[in-house]
């Protein structure tokens, strides 16, 4: 993995959490809400080798943990999507390629980004946060769980695009 | 070979996760470095979230507007009609118009209770996320906003400034669970704390046990020591159902807010209370019935 591909990917992955955080934000989804940053980083990070998805779950954390309206600890996202990208490097050969099974990498999206989010909350409660009750919080990651799964499948296409763009020559061989 | 990149990998992660806890910590710590990134963040994203808030104002109520499809599409009939009465007339921006109305309601009600408060536009709203109820407003610590100050709308309380940049706000709406305020019934002395629950509807518990709350009941914040983070008299809610349970020492009643903060654009966050408690003077006096005499015509008997 090159740098120049950590700082292109870095860089997709910062405009993406501005548009989640100017535009995505402001719509009033049903029962809770959606972030298209999450998707999109799961999306990503299922497509990456070992250290990839453990670099840009870092990364990718580090960006949410920027948001201007979050509340918690700098550098909580960072941890919780680690865990993630770790999740997703150990059983990257397990779950194999998605190319041809779009629906496969839907699912596996939606449930990484609830996990994630779970992930969040549980290291909120560790370090003693107070999120408003746990049916609360699981009633905001069945939606964002719903959502994404209906939403994931209109914009993949396009993620997988400009993620072949952001490769470099040798890695695209 | 496939043991020397297993290693690389567990390397990456030990220095990954230190790297994440690190960060933590310092954020734990109060090191102004972290709480520097965010608001420098905040700096340059506020712009952003500004035009998007111009040109996208109308997206925010796409997903209400298709739950409301059925009432929608009665109401664009019954708009339809109206239609031709209007073509003649100066049409402004309805948004604007809207605006425009929510900020000299706002202000009357910061007039009338004395409150020196600083006009703002709601320009976002927390992400899902971020699992608070928060706004961000276009106002911040150059217009003299800092962190815990009370922020109204033109019915009534909304929240509380919870962190505050150069030019932009966040504010934690009354709605988030995690949200609670000192109350008082209007025209008595029973006190109470107010919870919010995630929607549009409150928890009232009272905290005097021989008080009684009734349906219709408004409730006013009591306010703050040193007015922060609630001056007092601001309309909070109107109680809706009591929860009468006579095993319980503290009663307790749903509350349903005065303001509806889904749909808020303009708001004030106040910078000085006013010298005195407004006490009952903001509840919204109800509007006089009007009576209307009918006289029935006389029906002509057979005999006319």
């Amino acid at each position: 993995m090159s740098r120049i591909r950590v700082l292109n990917t870095s860089l997709f992955l910062l405009f993406i959490f501005l548009i989640q955080t100017s535009l995505i934000a402001r719509i009033n989804f049903p029962i809770g809400g959606f972030s298209i940053y999450i998707a999109i980083l799961m999306v990503v990070l299922s497509l990456e080798d070992r250290n990839g998805s453990l670099v840009f779950g870092f990364i990718g954390g580090l960006i949410m943990d920027l948001a201007p309206s979050a509340q918690t600890p700098f550098g909580q996202w960072a941890l919780a999507m680690t865990v993630i990208g770790y999740i997703f490097s150990v059983n990257r050969e397990t779950v194999g390629d998605f190319n041809d099974r779009p629906l496969a990498l839907t699912s596996l999206v939606s449930v990484a980004a609830s996990v994630s989010m779970l992930i969040f909350i549980v290291i909120g409660a560790l370090l003693g946060q107070n999120n408003g009750g746990l049916l609360h919080s699981l009633s905001i990651i069945f939606s964002n769980l719903l959502w994404t799964f209906l939403i994931t499948p209109i914009f993949i296409p396009l993620i997988l695009k400009v993620r072949k763009i952001l490769l470099t020559n040798r890695e695209r061989v | 070979m496939a043991s020397r990149g297993g290693n690389r990998s567990r390397l990456l992660l030990v220095l990954l996760l230190v790297s994440s806890l690190f960060l933590i910590t310092l954020d734990l710590r109060g090191v102004n470095l972290v709480s520097g990134i965010r608001n420098g963040v905040s700096t340059v994203i506020s712009p952003v979230e500004n035009l998007f808030s111009k040109l996208f104002s109308p997206v925010g109520n796409f997903a209400s507007d298709v739950r409301n499809f059925r009432q929608s599409k009665k109401q664009v009939t019954e708009l339809n009609k109206q239609i031709d009465l209007l073509k003649n007339k100066q049409v402004l921006d309805e948004d604007m118009v809207n605006q425009l109305s929510q900020l000299r309601n706002v202000l009357d009600l910061a007039g009338r209770g004395g409150y020196k408060v600083v006009a703002a536009r709601v320009i976002n709203r927390g992400s899902a996320a971020t699992f608070k109820k928060t706004v961000t407003i276009d106002v911040g610590s150059r217009s003299g906003v800092t962190k815990n100050m009370t922020v109204i709308s033109e019915s009534g309380l909304v929240g509380v400034v919870k962190s505050v940049t150069s030019n932009s706000s966040i504010v934690l709406l009354m709605s988030d669970p995690t949200f609670k305020v000192g109350v008082r019934i209007a025209g008595t002395q029973s006190i109470g704390v107010l919870s919010g629950k995630g929607g549009s509807t409150y928890l009232l518990e009272l905290l005097d046990a021989t008080g009684e709350i009734k349906i219709g009941d408004a409730l006013v914040a009591r306010g703050s020591a040193d007015n922060r983070p609630f001056v007092p008299g601001v309309p909070v809610g109107v109680v809706t159902t009591v929860q009468s349970n006579s095993s319980s020492i503290t009663q307790n009643a749903d509350v349903e807010s005065i303001t509806n903060l889904e749909k808020i654009s303009v708001v004030a966050v106040v910078i000085a209370a006013a010298k005195g408690d407004p006490r009952d003077s903001l509840i919204p006096k109800p509007q006089p019935t009007q009576t209307v005499y009918v006289t029935p015509t006389p029906t002509p008997s057979p005999g006319d």
